[in-house]
């Protein structure tokens, strides 16, 4: 066990086996992407009171529920980089924080729309569920200036790490915003495998599907971040330099 | 563990945990004040003052609408199924708004308790169906979806 996390934490090894699963998950990513969206635009039903504006869920509640994953990440990577002080994680939790901020924005826009549409608002300041996700949009925005604005290297991952513990607390607040106050945002649906009954597999499978595309999106983004930063941080070890010289 | 490093982590959790209660004190304390609207039932409690700006939140009463042809004036009954308040408003009101639906309304109580609303916007539930299914729902009269929705509130 200990053997295999120090294994990890070698930005070679992770090179390396990195290199061997991209082609797998791009493949299963553009396979699902392309199922997902298909099914969304052509063959999800109608709402009985939203129509066909009700398709836009499959590709807001996917990226939504995905945004939310990006602060616990953040916060694993920044708790191991504070404790044991390895390298690969404070990479990964460097190039999470600009893509949470991505992920984060197409919510909020994604939502705004709907909105627009369904509940006649682009945006309420007074709902506890977009309010705290536009705080978690900063948040991100946060962790990323962060640090660029410290010089010191180490001192900015530590920063970023104990902001990025932080910043969990703000995913539960956004998580229970419509169980806990009087909010416009519906809660979340309960899925139901009863296709004769409100929220049935028709209406979530492609859901289902589009929250696999878009973890995998997720993951392939950071991976391909993760590597480019390897290879930056590590321009000087030997192993890199003959990849250079070998490509 | 090393011990420093079992110290780094008791360091960690401890801020984690004493923030988390921080907020978790911030949000009991402020409590009502997060909410968006008052229901119905506050409202006739008289826990918000006559000409006070505030927004309330509930369903559009079965049989309630009535508008005129000629203009964009309506007036309605907003319902939590304990309280009743009458609503007047004039503009541009949601497509979803219909009898039965849950609304926001915007604006404020005048002196003949009824609430004059500026802003009228609609709140729809956590269900998804298709019309079909909706339908069946109906013909069974096993369709309460929106009575769910505020009584989780």
């Amino acid at each position: 066990m200990w053997l295999w996390f120090s294994k990890l934490g070698s930005p070679k090894w992770f090179y390396e086996l990195s290199g061997k699963w991209l082609p797998w998950l791009v493949g299963a990513m553009i396979i699902s992407m392309t199922v997902a969206v298909v099914w969304a635009l052509l063959y999800l039903p109608p709402d009985y009171q939203q129509g066909y504006t009700s398709r836009i869920l499959v590709v807001h509640v996917a990226v939504a529920g995905t945004s939310l994953a990006f602060f616990p990440l953040m916060a694993v990577a920044g708790t191991i980089t504070l404790v044991w002080k390895m390298k690969l994680a404070d990479m990964v939790a460097k190039n999470a924080a600009a893509l949470g901020a991505w992920f984060s924005f197409i919510t909020l826009a994604t939502g705004s729309l709907w909105g627009s549409v369904m509940w006649g608002t682009w945006w309420e300041w007074t709902d506890a569920r977009l309010v705290s996700m536009l705080f978690q949009f900063f948040l991100l925005l946060g962790v990323v200036s962060l640090r660029s604005a410290l010089e010191d290297p180490d001192k900015a991952a530590k920063a970023c790490a104990l902001l990025s513990i932080v910043g969990c607390i703000n995913v539960v607040i956004i998580k229970y915003s419509v169980e806990w106050w009087n909010v416009l945002h519906q809660p979340s649906s309960p899925l139901s495998v009863n296709s004769d009954s409100p929220n049935g597999p028709e209406f979530w499978i492609a859901t289902i599907i589009m929250v696999l595309a878009v973890y995998l999106f997720l993951s392939i983004s950071l991976i391909l971040a993760t590597r480019n930063e390897i290879l930056q941080r590590e321009r000087r070890a030997q192993w890199v330099q003959e990849l250079v010289r070998n490509s | 563990m090393k011990p420093h490093r079992r110290k780094t982590l008791g360091i960690i959790i401890f801020i984690a945990i004493g923030l988390s209660a921080t907020v978790g004190l911030i949000f009991f304390a402020l409590g009502q004040n997060i909410n968006m609207f008052y229901t119905p039932t506050q409202v006739a409690e008289g826990e918000v003052e006559t000409g006070q700006s505030f927004r309330i939140g509930g369903m559009v009463k079965e049989g309630s609408v009535a508008g005129e042809d000629d203009s964009l004036r309506i007036e309605f009954v907003t319902t939590d199924y304990v309280s009743d308040v009458p609503i007047h408003y004039e503009g541009i009101l949601p497509d979803l708004f219909r009898e039965g639906q849950g609304i926001v309304a915007e604006g404020s109580m005048d002196l003949a308790g009824v609430f004059q609303a500026d802003r009228v916007l609609a709140k729809h539930d956590e269900n998804f169906m298709s019309p079909e299914v909706k339908a069946a729902l109906d013909a069974a009269g096993a369709t309460s979806e929106n009575h769910a929705e505020l009584s989780g509130n």
